[in-house]
């Protein structure tokens, strides 16, 4: 395929609190990491995708282009989307239809500025009749979790396994993280904190289930396949790129346990990388909670509905790095996921994309992950609002 | 908020809970919406109007909100969930609201999970003193517990009577209480105020009279507490009530808001009557709320002894010519200028005259529009079978009943300030319907009302043959409210804090 989209390069900023740097520095910064590694100059992009979940309220930002071009002295064609996998959805469409060759996507967000009213604003844009009903950010999370339980009447001592499998994703999370020079935290926690944060919350949830606000930026150079053989000899490649919308309202949908946007997204991903499901070895996953890692394993089809946590938990029994499911191996979030890495929504999907990216060139450091040799395909899944967007990236190396 | 426009649309969906139903493959949206998702362009004209307001719902799932957002912090910690209705058709998000979560209270989420639960119209949140007020009826509460479900079924109109009266009533009290001294007093939740009271009290007339709303051709509501310098409460019950012909987002119906301290309400029964009575007025029936959360200053403070007797609450009388439970049979009303308790514009709270309430005031009016009210319809006190009064204290209302000759059997049954508290524009208009629970057909009740500034408005109502049939579609009757197994008592701390509103 030869317009097929290609990563050249990726780059990040350390996630976490950066009080005293201004939104394009942190953008300039991811880009300056991408360009250095593939040697590519701001003369060489044709156009640039760009997302910030909600700049225009946290930082008064209202036409991040222009910042952007000032920046870089660029006057190229500059679009700006909600999140990072809508940035980059839209560039594979460019390049796939042949209209550019080579183009930044970047990501940003800045929520720490603006951490007082931040959970007002993220309840508000994510689903206002469920905010102007009292809902904050944690809680359709714990109603899904409640809605899951009721669903597979998991009771007694499932029941206790299936908390503890979830706070075992957060510990696990907040462990690979330790291998990440830029995440959010590292700190090791236990499975006790977990519980007892929510235990003092009163709440099916608590403190150690949720991720983090946290600023931070990303980029990648994307081109097409042809092109790209100039500048790597390590292409990744987007086999597959697909997106799938749902009710705004959580309570309104046909189902409250399962997105049924990330079901959708996956099942034409797959099919437009045409490999099966069990290719794929490493997946990024939007642990917005733990209880958002345990049904993506089910939404994307890497586990039965209602079955995710017994794998989780068995697996978390003895970690050896990797979720066993069906005696197979999946690596999932190696890089601490949002939970541990950190959560600047407009860039996050950025920071999935490059970890799936240096697995699969067995660039991971210490926390590259070895099945024979180096993994073949990964999987990337990445949310806007609460399943309202789901965007799913299938990658794979040559 | 501070957008208008936004607050506006929230407020014409959430209030009322509206939603359209498609008539081809009944999906139901709680949305107004002009073509049903399944069915596309073939449902255009076919999605008909359906609200959840009157109905109850079922609490699929909930969680603890222990942080609220922003906007929430006053109302401190909170059960929230998500409730369907008809059979999960349809699923809204929703908060329990009238509860007070104790701090080391252990939630069990399966107590309440499948529990039916009815909308409650409550504040939606705390915005700046300067902003619209929001509300919203994604509130709920437990159907098993204070407040049951009752189902608005409209009945055809049938009997005319010669004489305009009520055709129905419904009293409205919170289920909090404090307990002073001898008295008890119902205290708001902290998400409501005198316009909650006067919609879920017009609420609960609608259920008891079964009059169909949209031949409400009047609404009047009486309050000395409106939270609004300039707003009337009244537009917002024509809206959440749906009275009148509704015409797109516009009600066919005249609404307006009126003061006159406690007898702000009592005043307007002749107006709604005489309405309902005029041939080419075309209104068929006209409603009358009294509704106040009136304030009061810290004890201590100027205006403070106030705080010992203020209660909350609305009542709701609907006047028409049609299924009359009780006639009026004449009416006597007097006024003078008397500054016996008054708020200046922009004052947080009354103040009062203290000594100067008694005998110039309450006493001169409610005495003068007694006995020329009798005279006038030549009646002896043998004649009446029950006294109401406006009741801000327990003495007042004693001591003026012994005066013009009643008895215990007389004036007691209306005697429900040491219940509730004095509700000021709803306080004789609550006694009149403690009267109206118990009262047999062709009974005699006088009710005078005063209200500081100062006048009296006295009425002579008899009951009808329809009294009996009627009082069975109202479960929330004066007593029920008064002695309900679910009230729950607050401290004087909470009270300041829940009347003080979010």
């Amino acid at each position: 395929m030869q317009n097929r989209p290609t990563i050249i390069a990726v780059g990040r900023t350390k996630f976490g609190e950066h009080y005293e740097e201004k939104p394009e520095r942190l953008i300039e910064e991811a880009w300056l990491k991408a360009s250095e590694a593939a040697r590519i100059e701001r003369k060489d992009l044709e156009a640039c995708y760009l997302s910030d979940y909600f700049l225009p309220i946290t930082n008064k930002l209202g036409l991040e282009e222009g910042f952007l071009s000032e920046l870089t002295e660029l006057h190229v064609p500059m679009e700006v989307s909600r999140s990072f996998s809508s940035a980059l959805l839209n560039a594979c469409n460019a390049i796939q239809a042949g209209r550019y060759n080579v183009v930044l996507v970047g990501g940003i967000e800045k929520m720490t500025d603006r951490w007082d009213k931040i959970r007002d604003d993220l309840m508000l844009l994510e689903d206002p009749w469920s905010y102007y009903a009292g809902c904050t950010p944690e809680a359709n999370h714990e109603l899904l979790l409640r809605a899951y339980i009721k669903r597979f009447g998991i009771t007694g001592e499932n029941l206790e396994r299936l908390n503890i499998a979830l706070a075992q994703v957060s510990v696990k999370n907040h462990l690979n993280a330790m291998k990440n020079e830029y995440a959010q935290f590292h700190r090791k926690i236990t499975v006790e904190h977990v519980l007892n944060a929510r235990k003092n919350a009163r709440r099916p949830l608590g403190l150690y289930d949720f991720a983090p606000i946290s600023d931070g930026a990303t980029a990648l150079i994307l081109a097409s396949e042809k092109v790209a053989r100039k500048f790597t000899d390590k292409p990744v490649n987007i086999l597959g790129s697909s997106s799938a919308t749902d009710y705004l309202t959580f309570p309104a949908r046909k189902r409250m346990t399962h997105f049924l946007a990330t079901e959708t997204a996956m099942r034409s991903a797959l099919k437009m990388a045409g490999i099966s499901l069990w290719d794929i070895q490493v997946v990024e996953l939007y642990d917005q909670s733990t209880v958002m890692e345990m049904i993506s394993l089910e939404d994307l089809g890497l586990c039965e509905p209602g079955r995710a946590w017994m794998s989780i938990y068995e697996s978390c029994q003895d970690y050896k790095g990797y979720y066993e499911i069906d005696g197979r191996k999946l690596f999932v979030n190696m890089n601490g996921g949002l939970k541990a890495d950190g959560n600047p929504l407009g860039a996050t999907g950025g920071a999935q994309i490059f970890e799936v990216f240096k697995q699969l060139r067995g660039e991971a450091k210490e926390r590259q992950v070895e099945i024979d040799r180096e993994p073949k395909h990964g999987c990337v899944l990445e949310l806007e609002g609460f399943g309202t967007k789901s965007y799913v990236y299938i990658l794979g190396r040559e | 908020m501070s957008s208008e426009p936004i607050e506006r649309r929230v407020s014409y969906l959430g209030d009322r809970l509206r939603g359209r139903r498609c008539q081809i493959c009944g999906k139901e949206y709680f949305e107004i919406r002009d073509y049903c998702g399944n069915c596309g362009r073939k449902s255009f004209g076919k999605m008909v109007d359906i609200d959840l307001f009157y109905d109850k719902g079922k609490l699929e799932v909930c969680t603890f909100v222990s942080e609220p957002t922003n906007k929430f912090t006053k109302l401190g910690s909170y059960i929230y969930g998500i409730v369907s209705f008809h059979n999960g058709k349809i699923r809204v998000p929703g908060r329990l609201t009238d509860r007070i979560i104790k701090d080391n209270e252990e939630i069990d989420f399966s107590a309440f999970e499948g529990r039916e639960v009815v909308p409650r119209f409550r504040r939606r949140y705390s915005v700046d003193r300067r902003d619209v007020i929001p509300t919203i009826s994604l509130a709920f509460t437990l159907a098993d517990e204070y407040y049951p479900h009752q189902e608005y079924t409209i009945i055809k109109p049938n009997k005319e009577s010669d004489a305009p009266g009520i055709v129905g009533y419904g009293v409205y009290t919170s289920k909090f209480r404090i307990q002073e001294r001898n008295i008890e007093r119902s205290v708001p939740f902290i998400d409501e105020d005198a316009i909650t009271a006067a919609v879920e009290a017009g609420k609960l007339a609608f259920i008891h009279s079964g009059v169909d709303s949209s031949l409400v051709g009047k609404i009047y509501v009486g309050s000395e507490s409106n939270p609004y310098a300039v707003k009337p409460i009244a537009s917002k019950v024509a809206q959440v009530l749906k009275l009148g012909e509704e015409d797109g987002d516009v009600q066919g119906v005249d609404a307006v808001d009126t003061e006159f301290a406690c007898k702000a309400a009592t005043s307007m029964f002749k107006d709604a009557a005489a309405l309902v009575d005029y041939p080419k007025s075309n209104i068929q029936y006209a409603m009358v709320i009294g509704a106040d959360n009136s304030q009061a200053a810290p004890r201590n403070c100027p205006g403070g002894e106030l705080d010992l007797f203020v209660g909350y609450g609305g009542c709701a009388y609907i006047f028409g010519k049609h299924d009359v439970i009780a006639e009026i049979e004449g009416w006597y009303s007097c006024t003078s200028d008397t500054p016996d308790f008054w708020r200046r514009d922009g004052e947080p709270y009354p103040m009062h005259g203290g000594r100067f309430t008694g005998d110039p005031a309450y006493f001169k009016h409610v005495r003068k529009a007694a006995k020329k009210l009798m005279k006038r319809l030549n009646l002896q006190v043998k004649d009446i079978n029950y006294f109401v009064s406006h009741q801000p204290n327990v003495q007042f209302p004693l001591k003026i009943a012994k005066e013009l000759g009643f008895k215990e059997e007389h004036y007691l049954p209306s005697l429900q300030v040491a219940k509730f508290g004095n509700t000021y524009s709803g306080s004789s208009p609550v006694g009149l319907a403690a009267v109206l629970d118990i009262a047999k057909p062709d009974q005699r009740v006088l009710i005078v009302s005063y209200g500081s500034g100062a006048g009296s408005d006295a009425y002579s109502l008899i009951t009808t043959g329809q009294i009996l049939a009627k009082r069975k579609r109202q479960k929330l009757t004066v007593r029920y409210q008064a002695e309900n197994p679910f009230l729950e008592y607050t401290d004087y701390a909470a009270y300041r804090r829940l009347k003080l509103g979010m």
